[in-house]
C-alpha cells in the first residue's frame, strides 16, 4: 500500500481521471480519454465470455474518441479493428487510428434521416456481414458501456466521499447513466445533471446539424436511461466553446469542448448550491481542438466568439420551448415518454423505423 | 460423552514417544485460555478483486462485545483432542490443526468451550468458538499467533470464517480463503447500534449449508464504489459514510438472503434518522446504525424501538462498536434473556 506501481500498459496509467478542485465545492474529473473505461470493460467482458481471441476482428462505428480507445486496446491485445466513420473524423485522429493498425472506412454521404450516424450504421452492417466472426462493441446499446464506470465511481467515493451532484455531457449515455446508478446505491439523493446540445434528439429536440461535437446524438442510444436525470441543460456551441476556453484560462486545464459544456452547467449550479459537493466530468483533452475551440480566428469566422460567458441558462418547462441559447429544464427523473408524451421515434418517409422505449 | 478428534490432521499418526511429547518439551502441562468476541453481522458483504487480480467473496465484520466465547485447552498427554460441548466439532478440528501447525503432531487434550453467543442468528458463534479455541491452544503452548495465521487455521477448520480474529481492526476479509484482501489500517469508526432479530421465531441459518450469493456482474462492479466509500469513511471516522455503505450492501444482499420486513426497516431507518441499516448476511439479526456523537441519538433510538415493535420485532439490544466489556452493553425491549 502506498507504493507507486509501474503500469503494465498505458491503459492502466491513464484510464482513471485526475480529480481537481475547481471551486470550493466543485471538483473536475479530468480524463485523458474517458472512453478507455467502456472500451476496456467491453473487451474484458467479451474476452471472459469467449467472444474474443488473439486476432479476432472487432468492428465499430464512431467518429470520436471511442474509436481511439478501441484502437489503443486492440493494438495492445492483438485484435484487428475496423472503424466505420464519416467526414467529421479529423485527419490527425484518422492517422492516429491507422498508425495503431486500425482499418478506417469513411462514409461520404449522410442518410436522409439520422444523418451520418445512420449512414455509418448501414455501412457497418455491410462490413460486419463480410466478417461473420466479428465482435461488435456496440457502445450505444451494450450495457457494459454504462457498467464500466464503477472504477470511476470508486475513485470518487474514495477521494471525495459523499457527492451531492454529478454533471456531465450525454452522448451514448454510458458515463452519466453508469456512474450515477453506481453512486445512487450509496447516495440515493444524488442530483444528476445531463448536458446536451441543441439539435440533439436525446432529450427530445428535433434532429439538426450540431456545431458542438462530442455530445448529443442524432439517434437515440439505448444506453440513455432518461429516468436517471434530474436536470437537463442544452448548451449552444458558442457558450460551450467559450467555457472550454475559460476552463483553460482560469484553471489551466486544456480540455475538449464537451468538457467546456459540462463545466458551464456545473460551475453555474455549484455557485447556486454552495453547500453541495459537485463533480463535473471532463471527458478528454484539448489537443484535437487546437484549430477550432482554441483558435480565436476560427471562432470569429464561425460567429462563435463570445466576449463573456452567459451568466445563467434560460429556464424552460418543456424541451420544445428551448431556444437557441443555453437552456435548462427540470427533468425530474422521468422517462422520455413521460416528458415528451410519446416514446421516441424517428420518422422516415412517414413511417416510424426506430422506436426505443 | 465428549466427542473425540484424533490429531492426525496432517497425516503423521505415530505413537506418542517421550521425544516429542508436550510434557517433555515445555516442562509442564499448562492449561491455555482464549477468548473471542462475537460480531454483529457485516457492514459489507460482497465480491472484490484480490491482490492476485481474482475476484473473492469478502466481508467487513462488525465486532460486538455483547457476547463472547471463552475456551480452555488442557493438554493431557494423549493423542486425542476431546471437546465439550461435543457438537462443536469445528472447534475440535481447529485445535487439532493448531497443534499440528505448531509442530505438536501427537498432542491431545481437553477443550472446554463456554459461549453465550446465540447460534444461527448471524453473531458468528462458530468463528468465535474456533478463534477462541485456536487462541487457547496457542496459549497452552506459550505461542502467540497473528490474526492472519488464526484466520488461515480457522478457514481450514470451518470452510469459511469471518474476521473475528482481527478484533477491532477493520479488514476486507475473504471468508473462504481466510485472507485479508484489504487492511484499512484502522479500527472500525465508532458506531452505536440498535440490534434486533428480524426473524424471532426462526431457527437460524446453517451458515455453511446456505448457497453463496450469485451476484450479477453489475452488482460485483457496484462493490467497488462501496469499498471506495469505506476507505473514505475510515479516513474521516465518519459514521454517516459507514451507514451509507452498509445500507447499500444490505440492499444488494436482500436479493440473496432476504430479511423479512426489509422495506419497513429501510423506511424506519430513514424516518428516525439512523445513519444506516446493517444486516447479518448469514443470519437473522440486523441493526440500525447511529452516530454516537449525535445529541438526538437517544430519542432516535427510542423512536426506532417503538417503530420496530409495530412490525413485530421483540428482541432488541444496543451496543457501541468500540466498547469492549460486557458491562457497556445494555439489553432493551421485551423477550430477551431467553437464550
Amino acid at each position: 500500500m502506498g507504493i507507486t506501481k509501474i503500469a503494465p500498459t498505458v491503459i492502466e496509467s491513464v484510464v482513471l481521471p485526475k480529480l481537481i478542485r475547481l471551486d470550493r465545492n466543485l471538483y473536475g474529473a479530468s480524463f485523458f480519454l474517458m472512453k478507455l473505461l467502456p472500451a476496456r470493460f467491453i473487451l474484458d467482458r467479451a474476452r471472459d465470455a469467449g467472444l474474443l481471441h488473439e486476432g479476432s476482428v472487432i468492428i465499430e462505428t464512431t467518429s470520436g474518441t471511442f474509436g481511439l480507445a478501441l484502437a489503443m486496446l486492440c493494438k495492445l491485445r492483438n485484435y484487428k479493428l475496423i472503424i466505420v466513420s464519416d467526414p467529421a473524423i479529423d485527419a490527425p485522429l484518422q492517422r492516429r487510428l491507422e498508425d495503431l493498425g486500425t482499418t478506417v472506412e469513411i462514409v461520404r454521404e449522410p442518410s436522409r434521416t439520422g444523418g451520418f450516424q445512420q449512414a455509418r450504421l448501414d455501412r457497418m452492417a455491410e462490413v460486419q456481414a463480410a466478417h461473420p466472426e466479428h465482435f461488435w462493441p456496440a457502445q450505444y446499446s451494450n450495457p457494459h458501456n454504462p457498467g464500466s464506470y464503477a472504477p470511476f465511481a470508486e475513485l470518487l467515493t474514495e477521494t471525495i466521499g459523499k457527492i451531492d451532484c454529478l454533471v456531465g455531457t450525454v452522448g451514448s449515455g454510458g458515463s452519466m447513466c453508469g456512474t450515477s446508478l453506481y453512486l445512487r446505491l450509496l447516495f440515493p439523493q444524488l442530483r444528476v445533471i445531463g448536458v446536451d446540445t441543441h439539435g440533439s434528439v436525446i432529450f427530445g429536440q428535433p434532429d439538426q446539424k450540431r456545431m458542438l461535437r462530442g455530445l448529443g446524438n442524432s439517434l437515440m442510444p439505448q444506453n440513455v436511461d432518461h429516468s436517471v436525470f434530474d436536470e437537463i441543460h442544452w448548451v449552444d456551441a458558442a457558450a460551450g466553446l467559450m467555457a472550454t476556453r475559460v476552463l483553460h484560462k482560469k484553471h489551466a486545464l486544456y480540455m475538449g469542448p464537451t468538457s467546456g459544456a459540462a463545466y458551464l452547467a456545473a460551475q453555474w449550479w455549484a455557485k447556486r448550491n454552495p453547500e453541495a459537493v459537485v463533480v463535473v466530468v471532463l471527458p478528454d483533452e484539448g489537443y484535437r481542438y487546437q484549430d477550432t475551440a482554441y483558435n480565436d480566428r476560427w471562432l470569429h469566422e464561425q460567429n462563435l466568439w463570445l466576449d463573456n460567458l452567459p451568466e445563467s441558462p434560460v429556464r424552460v418547462d418543456h424541451t420544445l420551448e428551448a431556444g437557441s441559447e443555453w437552456t435548462c429544464m427540470d427533468w425530474n427523473r422521468r422517462t422520455y415518454e413521460e416528458v415528451m408524451g410519446a416514446p421516441f421515434s424517428v420518422v422516415k418517409n412517414n413511417e416510424p423505423v426506430v422506436s426505443i422505449r | 460423552m465428549e466427542s473425540q478428534f484424533t490429531n492426525d490432521s496432517i497425516g503423521c499418526r505415530q505413537s506418542l514417544s517421550a521425544g516429542n511429547s508436550l510434557k517433555n518439551q515445555t516442562g509442564s502441562l499448562k492449561t491455555g485460555y482464549g477468548v473471542a468476541r462475537a460480531h454483529h453481522g457485516e457492514l459489507l458483504q460482497g465480491v472484490f478483486e484480490g491482490p492476485d487480480g481474482c475476484l473473492k467473496r469478502v466481508l467487513v465484520s462488525i465486532p460486538c462485545g455483547i457476547y463472547k466465547s471463552e475456551v480452555s485447552f488442557t493438554p493431557n498427554g494423549s493423542d486425542v483432542v476431546e471437546i465439550e460441548p461435543k457438537w462443536k466439532v469445528k472447534s475440535c478440528r481447529a485445535v487439532a490443526l493448531t497443534l499440528s501447525s505448531l509442530g505438536k503432531h501427537k498432542c491431545g487434550g481437553r477443550v472446554q468451550i463456554r459461549s453465550n453467543i446465540p447460534v444461527g442468528w448471524g453473531f458468528g458463534s462458530s468463528t468465535s468458538d474456533v478463534t477462541a479455541a485456536i487462541r487457547a491452544t496457542a496459549n497452552a503452548l506459550s505461542e502467540r499467533l497473528t490474526p492472519h495465521k488464526i484466520a488461515a487455521l480457522a478457514v481450514c477448520a470451518e470452510t469459511a470464517c469471518d474476521a473475528t480474529m482481527f478484533g477491532k481492526r477493520m479488514v476486507l476479509f475473504a471468508q473462504r480463503e481466510g485472507m485479508v484482501v484489504e487492511d484499512f489500517r484502522s479500527s472500525l469508526p465508532k458506531l452505536e447500534i440498535l440490534g434486533f432479530n428480524t426473524s424471532p421465531n426462526g431457527n437460524g441459518i446453517d451458515t455453511i449449508g446456505f448457497p453463496p450469493a450469485r451476484y450479477s456482474w453489475w452488482e460485483i462492479e457496484a462493490f467497488r464504489p462501496m469499498v471506495g466509500l469505506l476507505r473514505r469513511a475510515v479516513h474521516l471516522r465518519s459514521p454517516q459514510l459507514l451507514g451509507q455503505v452498509s445500507s447499500a450492501s444490505a440492499t444488494i444482499n436482500q436479493h440473496y438472503l432476504p430479511k423479512p420486513h426489509f422495506q419497513d426497516l429501510k423506511e424506519i431507518s430513514e424516518e428516525v434518522g439512523a445513519v444506516g441499516l446493517q444486516v447479518a448476511h448469514t443470519g437473522t439479526i440486523a441493526g440500525l446504525l447511529f452516530d454516537p456523537g449525535d445529541r438526538l441519538k437517544e430519542s432516535r433510538i427510542e423512536q426506532a424501538q417503538a417503530l420496530l415493535t409495530t412490525i413485530g420485532i421483540k428482541d432488541m439490544w444496543v451496543f457501541q462498536t468500540r466498547e469492549t466489556g460486557l458491562a457497556h452493553a445494555k439489553k432493551v425491549g421485551k423477550g430477551n434473556g431467553n437464550y
